[in-house]
């Protein structure tokens, strides 16, 4: 008896410091990610059910803070030999990654010893998994931003169609009548609120880059930061976003939770977020706590083309320097990558497309709400450029955080926060 | 003794008007992280929870690893704070009673480097760990905190003013160095050992840098640097985030509440102002 | 026999002084030195590099994101030092007037912040000067008409950090100058009954030149700390807006780890290094003027 209770005692002990007590029999993997709040908690749920489908692998999960603080984490790691076995990446910085040598390429023998091939995968996520024709990175999904709306508040501004969507939002003109109908300025309600405030510009990137694409625009192309006239069309989507500041339709400087408060509270009709705040408005509205009707679509048409700014998340292996991953963990971390794909219909429950097509043309996911009612944006999805000063915490994020986000929020004016854009990106491709 | 004239109320008053004040961040962030994440948010100031819940800290709980990284704080902080007052007791008695060669070259590099600018050494210190192989892992994170030379300056002040008759006397009976360290010097100190025990652990359980330079998952995460790991990119969680600082504010706050006359005598201590 | 004894001393010294003689060679004496070698490289974070002379100093010369980010470090400095000086005498003469439980309290309120750790102290404030919900933004708006986004502004952003960098460690200063009060009070009291001094000259002309070797004091620990400042800002700005809060440990950081570049990431800690040290030289003056 005495004996037992030692043994759970160690037993907890060891459980409590991760070491795991039936080491011997299991395959232990590290594996980082980026994934907090809605995502978070969906990705913790997959791992646990990999885990008692696959008792002879461990995950060991750390999750690291979103943006700059996880890619200086893995580049420094990577280049002293440490780091996970498995991560997570965006595949807008796959190029960055790659060239600063931090990841490790999959080989198409190791893809097929899990069943995995390219006809699994959309051919805009497949070719923005490869850099120099080699696949570095194995897609997740495909994410996006899309427009959130308060049906009430649509409804009793006459804005709302009879199937329950915005009408008449099409073009920049009609956009901003509507925005002005949504303003009430006398009680402070905002028609539209965004993230243009701390801690970075990164939804000032993905709404800039949305609408400089709706004008059919390059951001960057043979080497050259926004040449010729994309100049002019990228300092109309700025000058488009900082109008609606300037007009007092959206709050200037509004921090991230602070721009889904203000929807989730009503004080703004619309908001423009990624589709990973589904979750936050379904369990919101699940604890009758939201006090609207709301709903989801992709951005409207501002300009010529639909289209849309995406990213996709995936799983990457690090370039450990001198320590390479051994072998039988390269076999459970694929074992992994490969589970969580065939049953990322869970992942979809965070807002996210998933990547691996017999998922998202199963019957299931098509009937999945919200993400039916955007998931048509995939077609005319814009991925970042594919090169080294563009993705996820790349330079021209500090280009968003530095000149385009004070541009949208009237301390800086567009011409020059786009001249310096380019100024700076330019040098930085030297 | 004391008159009460109007200026002297109106001066108490303000002195109380401005603690008031000075605390109420306190008071605030701690009454957010009982609220319900929607009331938090609501137009009207409330100042008293309508509904106190503690779902923020239920949800910290659940989804972050902050229990790892309050094994991980506490282990360092203590291994720190062992460590430290060791390696400083012990230089500090030979430097106060013992005679050696190089004595004096030492108390002086010890006092040159009083106040160690550890910020500027970041980047070899970084270099050593990974030489070491110590990267994310506990001695990583303890290590280029045991440096702590004020720890030393105080002791020494402390056995310097104990009168010589004793360690004499204790000589006469024969006993040797480590009897008269352990038996006299130390036992006849132990409160600037407690204070300065409760002000390393505090500092050690607040560095922030350090090991968020060399932390890089939950095997060596410390509760100070995790609690921003679990940060803004998802959602409404003004609520979540106080309840992850409260949880981590907790134990230094606990020291200093029931310690507080021995935090104060060793703040004055280490910036060398004997109580 | 002395030589015995002097030997044996000898001996129990080693055992005494050894462990901490060993701890301080390997992580002090040798990573300082690592860093000034380092500095004359152009090596990356981990790795070898190659011996470049003076040209990472030179380099220092101009580079801009440095001098800035010397220029902002100075800027907090001015913004910290002195207010907390002069606030931490003022808040100690204060909660010296009162007695007993109130006065624990009082000091309790003034002090408590000083304990926290950074990150709490980051949430904390992140939430009351919160644009949109922050409850600090009501006397703002009051003021100004309209809420201020202190840490996105750069005209508020450092000043804000300052203000909360006082907020947080006013404590110290506070405690420092009840300890200086106490010790003098007894002065002040004999000679202010003395002449019957009106309070202000009591102040001007007894106390403070008595309080003077503490303000010293305070004023160079703080002058020593705030130069190293760092965690506060890259919490709160990140070096941001337009790098307008970038200061010297950040740029170390960004240097070495996230641009790779060890050995003038190490060249800009050797500045830092030399200014505290000649700093720290200043403060053990002020150290010994203090009256015991």
């Amino acid at each position: 008896m005495k004996g037992l209770w030692k043994n759970v005692a160690a037993a907890s002990a060891l459980a409590l410091l991760g070491l795991g007590s039936a080491a011997e029999a299991k395959t232990q993997i590290v594996w980082w990610d980026f994934l907090a709040g809605g995502d978070g908690v969906r990705m913790k749920a997959l791992i646990s059910a990999f885990q008692k489908d696959n008792p002879d692998i461990e995950i060991n999960a750390t999750t690291l803070e979103w943006g700059v603080p996880f890619y200086t984490k893995v580049q420094t790691s990577a280049a002293i030999g440490q780091g996970p076995d498995v991560m997570t990446y965006h595949l807008s910085r796959l190029p960055l990654g790659v060239s600063t040598g931090t990841l490790r390429p999959f080989t198409d023998d190791e893809l097929k010893s899990v069943g995995l091939t390219k006809d699994d995968y959309f051919a805009s996520d497949w070719d923005a998994a490869h850099v120099d024709g080699k696949l570095y990175a194995v897609p997740l999904d495909i994410h996006s931003i899309v427009l959130y709306y308060n049906k009430d508040l649509l409804k009793k501004a006459g804005l709302l169609g009879d199937d329950g969507k915005p009408k008449g939002f099409d073009g920049l003109d009609n956009f901003n009548a509507a925005l002005k109908a949504l303003t009430d300025a006398g009680s402070g309600h905002y028609a539209l609120s965004m993230h243009n405030g701390q801690p970075d510009g990164s939804s000032v990137w993905r709404i800039f880059y949305t609408l400089l694409s709706q004008q059919g625009g390059t951001f960057m192309k043979d080497g050259k930061v926004l040449d010729g006239d994309n100049l002019g069309k990228a300092e109309k989507a700025l000058n488009a976003m900082a109008n609606w500041a300037a007009q007092g339709w959206m709050p200037k400087n509004t921090t991230y939770p602070s721009s889904i408060a203000l929807f989730t509270s009503g004080k703004a009709a619309m908001h423009i977020n990624g589709v990973w705040e589904v979750p936050t408005m379904v369990d919101l509205a699940k604890q009758n706590k939201l006090g609207f009707e709301w709903g989801a679509i992709p951005v409207p048409t501002l300009f010529e083309h639909p289209a849309t700014w995406a990213d996709s998340h995936a799983f990457a292996i690090p370039n450990r320097k001198g320590n390479d991953i051994a072998p039988d963990k390269l076999k459970a971390v694929l074992t992994t990558i490969a589970w969580i794909n065939k049953h990322s219909i869970d992942w979809a429950s965070a807002g996210h497309i998933p990547a691996y097509k017999p998922v998202t043309e199963s019957p299931a996911f098509e009937t999945l709400k919200p993400n039916a009612d955007y998931s048509a944006l995939a077609k005319t999805a814009v991925f970042d450029p594919k090169s080294t000063i563009t993705g996820v915490a790349s330079p021209a994020y500090d280009a968003a955080t530095n000149f385009m986000e004070p541009a949208v929020n009237g301390q800086m004016d567009a011409k020059s926060a786009i001249e310096q854009t380019r100024d700076e990106l330019q040098n930085a491709l030297q | 003794m004391k008159r009460f004239t109007p200026s002297g109320v109106a001066l108490t008053s303000l002195t109380l008007l401005a603690a008031a004040l000075w605390i109420f961040p306190l008071y605030w962030g701690i009454i957010t992280s009982l609220k319900p994440e929607y009331e938090v948010i609501e137009p009207a100031i409330s100042l008293i929870p309508r509904h106190w819940t503690l779902d923020a800290y239920v949800y910290v709980f659940a989804n972050t690893a902050i229990l790892r990284w309050y094994v991980n704080s506490t282990g360092t902080a203590v291994a720190i704070t062992v460590l430290v007052l060791i390696l400083s007791a012990g230089c500090a008695y030979a430097l106060s009673q013992l005679r050696f060669p190089g004595q004096y070259l030492l108390y002086g590099m010890i006092l040159a480097s009083f106040m160690v600018p550890i910020q500027a050494l970041i980047v070899t210190h970084f270099v050593l760990m990974n030489s070491f192989g110590l990267i994310d892992s506990w001695l990583g994170v303890i290590l280029p905190q045991l440096i702590v030379p004020v720890t030393v300056i105080v002791y020494k002040q402390f056995f310097d003013s104990i009168p010589k008759e004793f360690r004499e006397a204790a000589l006469l009976d024969g006993a040797n160095e480590f009897q008269i360290f352990g038996r006299i010097y130390l036992p006849m100190n132990w409160g600037v050992t407690t204070a300065l025990a409760i002000i390393t652990f505090i500092g050690a359980w607040n560095n922030f840098l350090w090991p968020f330079l060399v932390a890089n998952s939950n095997a060596s995460m410390t509760v100070t640097v995790g609690i921003t790991q679990v940060h803004e990119n998802f959602g409404v969680q003004y609520a979540r985030n106080l309840a992850g600082a409260v949880i981590a504010a907790l134990p230094v706050a606990i020291a200093y509440l029931v310690f507080q006359r021995r935090v104060t005598e060793a703040i004055m201590l280490s910036a060398g102002i004997k109580g | 026999m002395p030589t015995v004894r002097k030997r044996q001393q000898t001996g129990a010294a080693v055992v005494f002084v050894g462990p901490f003689v060993v701890a301080y060679l390997v992580l002090f004496v040798y990573p300082t030195l690592k860093m000034v070698v380092l500095s004359f490289t152009n090596a990356p974070l981990i790795g070898e590099g190659k011996w470049v002379g003076w040209s990472n100093y030179l380099r220092l010369a101009h580079d801009n994101l440095f001098l800035q980010s010397v220029g902002h470090t100075i800027y907090f400095v001015v913004l910290t030092v002195i207010p907390t000086t002069l606030l931490g005498l003022v808040i100690a003469m204060m909660v010296l007037r009162l007695r007993g439980l109130l006065q624990s309290l009082v000091l309790a309120a003034f002090f408590l912040p000083y304990i926290l750790p950074v990150t709490v102290v980051y949430r904390i404030w992140e939430w009351m000067i919160d644009p949109q919900f922050g409850i600090a933004q009501l006397p703002i708006r009051l003021l100004l008409g309209h809420s201020v986004a202190m840490w996105s502004d750069p005209l508020w952003a450092m000043p804000s950090i300052a203000f909360i960098t006082i907020w947080w460690t006013n404590g110290f200063n506070v405690l420092l100058f009840i300890a200086g009060l106490k010790n003098i009070s007894q002065d002040v009291h004999d000679a202010a009954s003395l002449d019957g001094a009106h309070r202000w000259a009591r102040f001007r002309y007894i106390t403070w030149p008595l309080i003077w070797p503490v303000t010293a004091l305070v004023l160079t620990i703080q002058l020593i700390l705030q130069l190293k400042i760092f965690d506060q800002v890259y919490l709160m700005t990140v070096g941001g807006p337009f790098n307008s809060t970038y200061v010297v440990v950040q740029y170390i950081y960004k240097q070495a780890f996230q641009s790779n570049h060890g050995g003038y990431g190490a060249t800009v800690a050797v500045v830092l290094f030399v200014a505290i040290a000649a700093l720290s030289v200043l403060q053990f003056q002020a150290l010994r003027v203090r009256p015991s």
